[in-house]
């Protein structure tokens, strides 16, 4: 018996790895879950702080959706009204500072023309996150069958993936901030609405930058052979992890955000 | 544990070296992954057809964030691959989310007071 041996016959008492996992790989959960509690009490602490207010009148909320229906040019049509949209929004008492703002009236914006398309960009912004995260799993199996060529073909496309996701993002905040929207006011309604708006959608959007970053390295590690010689594509596996977990938070902030 | 001036071998249970340990890797195939993108697809166009028909109310609200646990719980099982690990790293990842829903259910109760708070 050499000196260095211990038990292996109980889970616990050392000389293997009780869950059957690396040691990278448990701290990136254990990581993931301290990050989840974060952004729940981001989150929960937005619900907290939007139901401290009331949601906008649903009477008046159905006379714009028939003023204003699905597809109107609303640069044409509030062309010579101060402020335009917004504007007549504040005009009309459907953005004040005593009322929670429907989403649908603020994301109401596509790049390249000025129809009122609620919510459709959001859900644009979804889907690339979405299919960045099948393009991150297929990269993971790939690597799982020692595929050299396909993970580097699948990282770059979830490198790509999360470059697009935060354009997205950056365009949205260029036309919230445009509209008038600050840290400390906004004309939507309560000051903690763009405030929170940019605090948690930033936070989530500084978490996408650094996976975007994390995924170039391991890009870069991969072409240059690392993973080759190591035997293994775990670290694929353990930035998919970053990447998936990034992915969820955006769902949460998808439903808080756009849709509540 | 593995000698240093021998070369080691990371799969090796019996001779386990904790810094350089890694289970082989095994590939579950593609078909599962594709099932998610389509479900996740599925539940956020459900999640905006939702919210132009259904008139809004706590209930509607609580409906988007049943969604979003689905959505997430296909994420966390499909996508990170939990349904394949250990069962006590399982436990240890779900069970502590008790937590969250501590939290929600503290904040429902304390934040109808903030009323009181001219902020």
């Amino acid at each position: 018996m050499s000196n260095n041996a211990v038990s292996t016959t109980s889970t616990w008492a050392g000389g293997k790895s009780p869950f059957k996992v690396s040691y990278g790989k448990l701290m990136m959960w254990f990581f993931l879950l301290s990050d989840a509690f974060t952004f729940s009490s981001l989150l929960v602490g937005y619900g907290a702080v939007r139901y401290s207010f009331p949601s906008a009148d649903e009477a008046m909320m159905e006379q714009v959706r028939q003023d204003i229906p699905f597809g109107t040019d609303v640069h044409h049509m509030f062309e010579h009204t101060e402020g335009g949209f917004v504007g007549h929004m504040v005009n009309e008492g459907v953005f004040a500072e005593t009322h929670w703002p429907a989403p649908e009236l603020v994301f109401n914006h596509f790049p390249g023309h000025h129809l009122h398309w609620p919510l459709m960009f959001v859900s644009l912004m979804t889907l690339i996150l979405i299919l960045s995260s099948v393009t991150m799993v297929l990269a993971v199996e790939a690597g799982q069958r020692m595929e050299k060529k396909k993970v580097e073909l699948y990282m770059l496309l979830t490198i790509i993936g999360g470059f697009m996701f935060l354009g997205c993002q950056a365009w949205e905040w260029t036309k919230f901030i445009g509209e008038g929207a600050k840290l400390y006011t906004n004309p939507f309604g309560p000051v903690t609405f763009a405030a929170l708006f940019f605090l948690v959608t930033g936070f989530h959007g500084f978490h996408v930058l650094s996976g975007v970053v994390i995924n170039i390295v391991i890009y870069i590690n991969t072409i240059l052979g690392t993973y080759e010689k190591r035997g293994h594509y775990e670290m694929v596996e353990k930035t998919g992890l970053y990447w998936h977990f990034v992915d969820l938070v955006w769902v949460f902030v998808f439903t808080f955000f756009y849709l509540i | 544990m593995s000698h240093h001036n021998t070369p080691v071998d990371i799969h090796d249970e019996e001779n386990y070296d904790p810094t350089v340990w890694v289970p082989k890797a095994h590939s579950h195939g593609t078909k599962g992954l594709w099932k998610t993108f389509w479900v996740l697809l599925a539940l956020t166009i459900a999640d905006v057809i939702l919210y132009f028909t259904m008139p809004p109310s706590m209930g509607r609200n609580v409906l988007f964030i049943f969604l979003g646990v689905v959505k997430a719980a296909f994420i966390v099982y499909s996508f990170m691959h939990l349904t394949f690990e250990h069962k006590g790293l399982k436990m240890s990842i779900v069970l502590p989310m008790i937590f969250v829903v501590y939290l929600i259910a503290f904040m429902l109760k304390e934040a109808s007071f903030w009323n009181y708070l001219n902020w």
